[in-house]
């Protein structure tokens, strides 16, 4: 059995393992983006004439709020799509 | 799986290559050229026509938005940011007729956050002189130095990221989607060889991550250059 | 060869030439459509002001106009009623003048007639003392017969006629 190739299999093993726990931080934009368009949605209802002020500047920080959960995304792609690790391995 | 990166279309001499990035682009660019160059051609001092106004409602939108954000003393910023949300705009929306989208390269996005990330550099050195700009680095303590200049670069890095990760998520969950349904109508419908479900259903998802978050994106992205390059010249 | 870029990578050529035709659709989009909009967007602004200038000055030139009108009609008005009261002060000195000299000429006509009337008394006064006196002298020679000298019975009779006519 080539030792190279188990160790292969491990790293990509583990970077698919990776890359699942990297989209975890999903959770944190999740909540943050939640909790800003539930506030969004008070500002509205408290003064219905901001409607498109508010809608406008809530997707802007939802963006920018996401970027975070993108980072984890970006990280797993890596992981999955142009594994840095594998390629250490010699042979 | 075959989710890849752009496909190297041309190789020329001097390891020079040509993907389908780049031959996208140019098209995205002939497009909007014909585009702007049929808006803007002949125009009279009366709008007669639709396209006049279209032509003048888009642009007097822009320099609202760019005057609002930037101040009047920055307007002369609007045609580069015009060009940069119609160019990120198109880039995304592109995906919509089947084209590789692109934004979900990350070699362009970041090359726009490098031109972001230079033209705030130059402004803040023309506004405080050079020895200011470098001082302002060691504020309030030298320790903190690198810090500072971690977090600098973190901008453009963040802002390239940002771009690229939304619409190459859309690029990955779309083509997960097409295969899925490929091989959903291979088992459902055996005698078809045609994978019938392919047909409409990822049409839904085109509208959100293609359509919403391409022309989000292109506004945010927009939308962060203009905040720093105002920033940097006040 | 690999025919494809890997998924998440940065390419050097792509970056160039992201540069370059960032730089170039810039140029194109601002010769093409922005700088032509900006400049009709400009010149209406522009005729838009001079239209509103052109109005204000209109405006301006109308209230002069008006002012200097309104003075003119009070300048006539002045002058009119100036006139007005010129010929009634006019009229006024007239009247007065008149009834003065109508008044003057009444009184002399008075005061002649008045005259006149002391005259004819004087006259007739004088007359009838002369009759009276005439009438006494031949009624007294009558009476005395002829050793009357008759200028002293004259004499006489005047001064007699005189206190009658002190005392009456």
């Amino acid at each position: 059995m080539d030792i190279t190739l188990i160790t292969r299999a491990i790293v990509l093993g583990a970077s698919a393992i990776g890359a699942g726990i990297a989209m975890i931080a999903g959770i944190g934009p999740g909540i943050g983006q939640g909790i800003a368009v539930s506030r969004a949605l008070e500002a509205i209802g408290r003064q219905p004439e901001c409607k498109g002020d508010v809608t406008t500047t809530m997707l802007l920080g939802c963006a920018v709020a996401e970027s975070t959960g993108i980072y984890s995304l970006v990280i797993a792609l890596i992981l999955i799509y142009a594994n840095p690790l594998v390629n250490l391995i010699a042979g | 799986m075959n989710i890849q990166g752009p496909e190297i279309y041309y190789r020329l001499p001097g390891g020079i290559h040509i993907t389908e990035t780049i031959v996208n682009m140019w098209i995205l660019m002939a497009v909007i050229t014909a585009v702007c160059a049929y808006l803007g051609h002949g125009l009279k001092d009366k709008p007669d026509s639709r396209r006049q106004v279209i032509a003048e409602f888009i642009v007097s939108k822009l320099y609202n938005m760019v005057s609002e954000v930037m101040g009047k003393k920055n307007l002369n910023f609007a045609p580069y940011i015009g060009t940069l949300i119609t160019l990120s705009a198109f880039g995304s929306l592109c995906a919509l007729i089947g084209m590789r989208p692109i934004t979900a390269d990350l070699s362009v996005t970041l090359a726009w956050a490098i031109v972001t990330f230079v033209m705030v550099q130059t402004f803040r050195i023309k506004k405080r002189g050079i020895g200011k700009y470098l001082k302002s680095f060691f504020e309030p303590t030298p320790v903190i130095a690198p810090l500072n200049i971690i977090s600098e670069i973190a901008n453009p890095v963040s802002m390239a990221f940002r771009h690229f990760g939304n619409i190459a998520s859309g690029v990955v969950i779309t083509s997960l989607i097409y295969m899925a349904l490929a091989g959903l109508s291979s088992m459902v419908i055996k005698i078809i060889p045609i994978p019938v479900l392919q047909l409409g259903i990822p049409a839904f998802l085109s509208i959100y991550f293609d359509l919403f978050t391409g022309v989000l994106q292109a506004y945010i992205f927009c939308m962060l250059t203009m905040v720093f390059v105002a920033g940097a010249t006040e | 060869m690999e025919n494809y870029l890997s998924f998440v990578t940065i390419d050097l050529w792509t970056l160039i030439f992201t540069w370059g035709n960032l730089l170039i659709l810039f140029l194109l989009m601002k010769k093409l459509l922005f700088k032509p909009v900006t400049d009709i967007l400009n010149k209406r602004e522009q005729e838009v002001n001079d239209i509103y200038d052109n109005a204000n000055t209109t405006k301006e030139e109308a209230a002069n106009l008006k002012s200097e009108y309104t003075a003119k009609l009070a300048d006539a008005k002045n002058t009119a009623e100036q006139i007005i009261e010129g010929a009634v002060k006019k009229a006024q000195q007239d009247e007065e003048k008149i009834i003065k000299d109508a008044r003057f000429k009444a009184e002399q006509i008075i005061k002649r007639a008045e005259e006149n009337i002391e005259l004819e008394k004087k006259n007739a006064f004088n007359k009838l003392k002369n009759d009276i006196s005439g009438m006494a002298v031949s009624l007294a020679s009558k009476i005395v017969e002829r050793d009357v000298d008759e200028t002293e019975h004259h004499k006489m009779i005047d001064e007699f006629i005189d206190s009658i006519g002190e005392a009456s």
